[in-house]
């Protein structure tokens, strides 16, 4: 598939690198020609050097042979305008923009009735809010992830030194009488990625994936040592930007209370006026001092969501110290992400990331129903519907060979049944199958788990 | 930039052993049918492919991609390499060759498309032999690594840094978004043209042997013939246009190509600048060499322009072929031959030489500084046609010439202390570089470089390498900042 990228910062480069490797051509268009040069380098990718509002660049990067537009500039005016030119210009089939403004929905719905048929609008501080309102009742927990409506589970946690689970193997955890349905699907060791068997070794350090039900995400929670809170006491945001406000919105109908420091009073004023219960501090929430006198100590939760990476880093880490029972951290740079995993800060948000996960879960639908990809590892966790005539339908999973590098994290069957095998179970036409795999096995167990496999895409 | 692993490197360099070992089966045909004994291919073949596969089965499958330091390296590795196992058929040969020195000599001037050869007498040397050194031509002239992206599927690794590495200074333009994908396509159009010259010879009553050696010599803008007389040996002016077409063609940028034939943009090919200035120059060349040889040397004024035509083309493109010992013509006409070998061919081609848009760039950037002395404040943008020139490619340009002019005199230095005379110093080591073959004084095309001392085989063996690929990439190896950890 032919794929135009308008922009060529982090988050284009990183969609473009999965995108590459998957077998698609893609040509980047970039402003500043530096920039331009470093893609250049590091990608197997043509790169245009110019506005990407410019029809005649968006010519020049052959806009109308392009199967799919993906819009990712800094600008929302442009990524705007780069979709009409190639709906004018082009009958590019899919077209996908980012836009950053809260004013996202208002858009969608101007876009639409003005005839600008957008196939995928990603706003990233919508993804954000809702990944957080996901982990902000579990400390401990980095990520959740949803399979199957939300009936299956995957949730994301460090092995920490004082924990009970730590050098523990995989058998000696299934020995201890975990709940029925929950598996350890994927270690994340370093730059290593592992599809764990009996005698791994659960080390400090690791970050592992598990794979649960809806109902027993808690009480797995639980008997891996994290704590879970029935309801939330007190909630801390920091910063009273999109991210912020969107999370105290979503938060002040629960019944928590909610409290957002601001350091601009201007601002301040603004957001006393959108946020009804919300308090709104006019202070420096990276000061230690005003951190103390407001008691966090057992707080339910501290969000760092400034426009700032070292003022979320810092405050987080004091927070933590503080005593806060869960600490959420929103990174822009992608390079400080593993350090902040390193600081002990285990729920990071990235903008940046949410709009690639979203990017590749969309390239991937049709296909394959449901995506999450791991950060900087080639890993991913995906959804299929098990087709008739699948060589492993009708099978236990003990018979059929899956590729190595993959495992399967749950069966979701048609009936609302829902079950994370051992082995002995047995995999039905129709059912939704969640895959925990190493990256390059996704296309190998595409074609093997869909009978009549729809190639489109690769 | 990243470590330097020599077991991907081995990985990698095993692979396209293994390639060369499969090629030099193909002029195996001609072992069977010439001399009925394939002995020295044969035993050519096995010692590469042995090696190759050694290298490739006995390595790990490197982890990651190549990085650029490693591109680099890997670059100039191939290029050895390639000459070292492609000279094996030659130095399995010891009627023809009589040390490893001429061997290596003549694979290199082979893979580079020079073109310059130690033998005198050709005709006598077996075809498969022949064959072997115009396919070589063919392999190299369009660049062995890009064969290697376009064909070799393990090389998707790092292929990028491969590309750059190959194609230093000339930074074409990207064909396809995908690298592997450019290669391909610039490789059909090279076999198109081959192809194409081969019906236009046969047509001109060219032997099917002659024409396949010299389709692949000519396209290439390589020189090897299977004649000692070149292409003077046919005496016939169709052959001659013919090849001078081709030749032609061979040292346009291939981006033109692509836009002419596959995207049938024609206008882009007749507008483009870099392209009207060579012809230009190659046109008036001609037309004064052509006057020289008409007044002076008492040539009949069409015979006159059909020799200068032909000799200006050969030299400009950096092919070199011949149709006369242009050696010993009067000196001005000699000195405008050594002029057009330091201009070459377009960018993107297969010619050597500093290539004629950076000629003409120079010219403006030296008009410049005279405008920017007149101006003090003035701010002056370079164009070429209608492009803007970035500074960055403006200084990158200026080292060019600089490295350029600095390992021509090294060269010369070297080659003096060996005991060659100094205008055969200066034309063999330009013949060199430029990758056109012969030279002038005592390498002239009827001389060969048979009588040098061995120490200036090696000398000028390493200069067609450097010059291949454009200076940078080889000489970046022999700084210490290249191995610095």
């Amino acid at each position: 598939m032919r794929i135009l990228i308008a922009g060529g910062g982090q988050a284009a480069s990183l969609v473009a690198t999965r995108l590459i490797r998957e077998g698609n051509e893609v040509v980047l268009v970039e402003e500043n020609p530096d920039r331009c040069h470093h893609l250049e380098e590091t990608l197997d990718a043509k790169v245009i050097q110019g506005n990407a509002a410019s029809i005649r660049v968006l010519h020049e990067a052959d806009i109308r042979n392009a199967d799919m537009l993906i819009a990712l500039t800094s600008q929302d005016q442009i990524n705007v305008l780069v979709c009409l030119i190639a709906s004018v210009e082009s009958d590019v089939k899919y077209k996908v923009a980012r836009l950053r403004t809260h004013e996202v929905n208002y858009w969608r719905r101007i876009l639409q009735r003005a005839g600008l048929h957008i196939d995928l609008i990603i706003h990233p501080e919508t993804e954000i809010a809702d990944r957080i309102l996901r982990v902000v009742r579990l400390p401990g927990v980095s990520d959740v992830i949803d399979f199957a409506e939300g009936r299956v589970k995957l949730f994301g946690m460090n092995i920490e030194e004082k924990s009970w689970v730590a050098y523990k193997t995989v058998e000696d955890l299934d020995r201890a009488g975990p709940p029925k349905n929950s598996l350890i699907a994927l270690i994340f060791r370093g730059q290593q990625v592992i599809v764990p068997h009996g005698a791994e070794v659960l080390n400090p350090g690791d970050h592992v994936y598990i794979v649960t039900t809806a109902d027993e995400l808690e009480p797995v929670c639980q008997f891996m040592g994290l704590q879970t809170q029935e309801s939330l006491d007190r909630v801390y945001i920091l910063g009273g930007k999109q991210v912020g406000i969107r999370v105290a919105e979503l938060l002040e109908p629960r019944g928590v209370t909610v409290k957002l420091f601001e350091r601009d009073i201007a601002r301040c004023e603004k957001i006393s006026q959108i946020l009804r219960k919300t308090v709104v501090l006019h202070a420096d929430g990276t000061d230690e001092s005003i951190l103390a006198e407001e008691s966090i100590k057992g707080a339910g939760a501290f969000l760092a969501m400034t426009n700032d990476d070292e003022d979320n880093l810092i405050a987080s880490l004091l927070a933590r110290k503080l005593g806060a029972k869960k600490v959420v951290a929103l990174i822009n740079r992608l390079n400080y992400l593993p350090m902040a995993q390193r600081l002990g800060i285990n729920t990071t948000v990235s903008p940046r990331l949410a709009a690639v996960d979203r990017i590749l879960q969309f390239v991937r639908k049709g296909r394959v129903l449901s995506v999450t990809t791991f950060r900087e590892v080639e890993a991913e966790a995906i959804e299929l519907i098990a087709a008739e005539g699948s060589k492993y339908v009708g099978r236990s999973l003990r018979e059929v060979r899956l590729p190595r590098g993959a495992i399967v994290g749950a069966i979701a069957r048609p009936n609302g049944e829902v079950v994370v095998p051992r082995g002995e179970a047995t995999i039905q036409a129709g059912d939704r199958v969640i895959f925990c795999t190493l990256e390059n096995t996704v296309p190998l167990l595409e074609s093997a788990f869909l009978a009549e496999a729809r190639r489109e895409w690769v | 930039m990243g470590v330097i692993r020599p077991a991907a490197l081995g990985y990698i360099l095993g692979q396209f052993l293994l390639a060369l070992g499969a090629t030099l089966l193909v002029p195996l045909a001609f072992s069977l049918w010439s001399h009925g004994g394939p002995a020295p291919l044969a035993y050519a073949a096995v010692v590469t492919a042995g090696t190759g596969s050694a290298l490739f089965f006995g390595l790990p499958r490197p982890a990651r991609d190549l990085n650029r330091r490693e591109g680099l390296l890997l670059v100039f590795c191939v290029w050895l390499a390639v000459s070292f196992f492609g000279a094996l058929p030659f130095y399995f040969s010891p009627a023809y060759f009589s040390s490893f020195t001429d061997a290596f000599f003549e694979a290199t001037s082979g893979f580079t498309a020079s073109g310059a050869t130690i033998l005198t007498e050709i005709e006598s040397l077996p075809r498969d032999l022949q064959f072997w050194r115009c396919f070589s031509h063919w392999l190299g002239g369009m660049g062995i690594v890009l064969l290697g992206i376009a064909i070799l599927p393990l090389l998707g690794m790092g292929g990028m840094a491969l590309y750059r590495a190959e194609f230093s200074g000339a930074r074409s333009e990207k064909l396809k978004p995908r690298i592997a994908h450019t290669a391909q396509a610039l490789w059909k159009i090279y076999v198109s043209l081959t192809l194409m010259e081969y019906v236009a010879l046969r047509w001109a009553g060219m032997g099917a042997f002659d024409a396949l050696c010299h389709s692949f010599s000519t396209v290439a803008t390589g020189g090897f013939s299977t004649r000692t007389a070149s292409v003077g040996a046919f005496d016939s002016p169709l052959i001659e246009f013919i090849i001078v077409a081709f030749m032609l063609l061979g040292s346009i940028n291939f981006t033109l190509h692509y836009r002419l034939w596959v995207e049938r943009r024609p206008r882009r090919f007749v507008s483009d600048f870099e392209l009207r200035t060579l012809l230009f120059i190659m046109v008036s060349s001609s037309l004064v060499i052509a006057a020289i040889l008409a007044l002076k040397s008492g040539y009949a004024p069409a015979m006159a322009f059909r020799r200068a035509l032909f000799q200006v083309t050969a030299i400009t493109t950096t092919t070199g072929f011949t149709t006369e010992n242009f050696a010993q013509w009067l000196p001005l006409p000699q000195l405008i031959l050594l002029a057009l070998m330091f201009m070459g061919g377009c960018t993107g081609s297969t010619s050597g030489g500093l290539k004629t848009s950076r000629m003409v760039l120079l010219y403006k950037v030296v008009i410049r500084e005279f405008e920017r002395m007149v101006e003090r404040r003035g701010v002056f943008a370079v164009r070429v046609g209608n492009r803007v020139i970035p500074e960055t490619a403006v200084r990158s340009l200026l080292n060019l010439v600089y490295l350029s002019f600095l390992v021509n005199f090294l060269g010369c230095i070297l080659l003096a202390a060996s005991g060659v005379d100094v205008f055969t110093s200066i034309a063999a080591v330009a013949a060199a570089m430029f990758n056109i073959g012969p030279g002038l004084g005592n390498v002239g095309p009827v001389e060969g470089y048979g009588g040098l001392p061995a120490f200036a085989k090696w000398v000028l063996s390493f200069c067609m390498l450097a010059g291949r690929l454009e200076f940078y990439t080889v000489l970046v190896i022999f700084t210490p900042a290249f191995w610095q950890r």
